[in-house]
């Protein structure tokens, strides 16, 4: 396939529709995985994504059995969040039985420390913060593997600020006819599991889980501004990684 | 809207470098009007940036399709098995403790 026809706007929606004055001081739209899929198959402009429905009152009077002591409070939260939980620290660590270890060490921390949760933030973004703390400190306690070079999959750029590397391909659109999905999940998950436990714990939370910046600096004690500089640069690694591995220019 | 073509070169002001750096903010609605016009407008002009920012978002949702990893149901019994019998454990060393302390 010749380059022109490869890059060609041809059938690609580079109208950018009108779109709705945004204020710059807005809050940022919360990615649900379904409304962000959704967006980015319908849309070429920003995302418009539905923002997760909270529930603050159900969250304090859970939170207030479970000062009280009462297990069934505390196997009502199990059975809310366990499955999402189990997800998040699967993936961050990669290895079924610390998985089962990182859950349980958590729902105990629930029930020792609940005395201690001040409501300043959600109880999902309390149950994230303990998932993945105890999952990253599983992570520094095993055995270190080699961390692989961001720069190398990172963008490239000329000195006058251009792509160094042109045409950048896009693979966009022919990687579900090419591949089965089954591959396609095995290239995202071998890219993701290359990312620093850090980078990846942040990634997790934002583009599987659909926590906003917010939850996320909220959950990992981080400024927004360094979760949303790591995820950016984070996604820029695993496309970079993706297209190496789909035998593109990471650049 | 005219189509972009291969050899059109954007203009040096609007680098492919500081468009790349403002997709963050793009895809989440977060750059000021002004800004969001200039990046379109490359856009319109810079079809590596189109298919830059289309494998971004692309990359976006692959990793939001990964398979949810289900907690076997041995995993779950096996943690509500603990956390059930845990509480208990508490309260009777809390009692033993106590007694001991007034014997």
């Amino acid at each position: 396939m010749r380059p022109e026809e490869k890059t060609s706007y041809k059938d690609k929606e580079i109208t950018m529709p009108a779109m709705p004055a945004v204020e710059v001081s807005s809050p940022r739209i919360s990615m649900s995985r379904a409304g962000m899929r959704e967006a980015i198959v319908k849309r070429t402009g920003p995302m418009a994504v539905p923002r997760r429905r909270k529930s603050a009152s159900k969250d304090s009077e859970i939170i207030e059995r479970l000062k009280n002591g009462e297990q069934e409070a505390l196997e009502i939260v199990f059975n809310l969040y366990s499955r999402k939980l189990y997800s998040v620290a699967h993936r961050i660590l990669g290895e079924a039985a610390d998985t089962e270890e990182v859950i349980q060490d958590v729902f105990w921390t629930v029930y020792r420390k609940a005395k201690s949760f001040k409501g300043d933030s959600q109880l999902s973004t309390w149950l994230y913060r303990l998932t993945v703390n105890a999952a990253l400190g599983r992570v520094r306690r095993s055995k270190k593997k080699k961390e692989v070079e961001y720069e190398e999959f990172l963008p490239k750029f000329q000195e006058d600020g251009h792509h160094r590397v042109r045409p950048v391909v896009d693979w966009s659109d022919t990687l579900d006819e090419k591949y089965a999905q089954r591959e396609i999940q095995a290239l995202v998950g071998k890219a993701l599991d290359q990312l620093k436990p850090i980078d990846k714990s942040i990634m997790v939370l934002s583009d599987l889980e659909g926590l906003s910046d917010k939850e996320i600096s909220a959950a990992m004690n981080l400024t927004v501004s360094a979760v949303k500089t790591r995820l950016h640069r984070a996604r820029l690694f695993l496309r970079g990684n993706l297209a190496v591995q789909l035998g593109h220019s990471a650049a | 809207m005219p189509l972009a073509k291969r050899t059109s070169r954007p203009n040096v002001n609007d680098s492919c470098k500081k468009i790349t750096d403002l997709i963050f903010n793009y895809l989440t609605d977060r750059l000021t009007p002004a800004v969001r016009r200039e990046f379109e407008r490359h856009l319109r002009i810079c079809p590596d940036c189109v298919n830059f920012l289309n494998t971004y978002k692309k990359t976006i949702s692959l990793t939001g399709s990964l398979v949810i990893r289900e907690m076997p149901r041995n995993v779950r019994a096996t943690v509500l098995a603990f956390l059930r019998q845990k509480p208990h454990r508490i309260v009777v060393l809390f009692f033993s403790l106590l007694a001991q302390a007034t014997l």
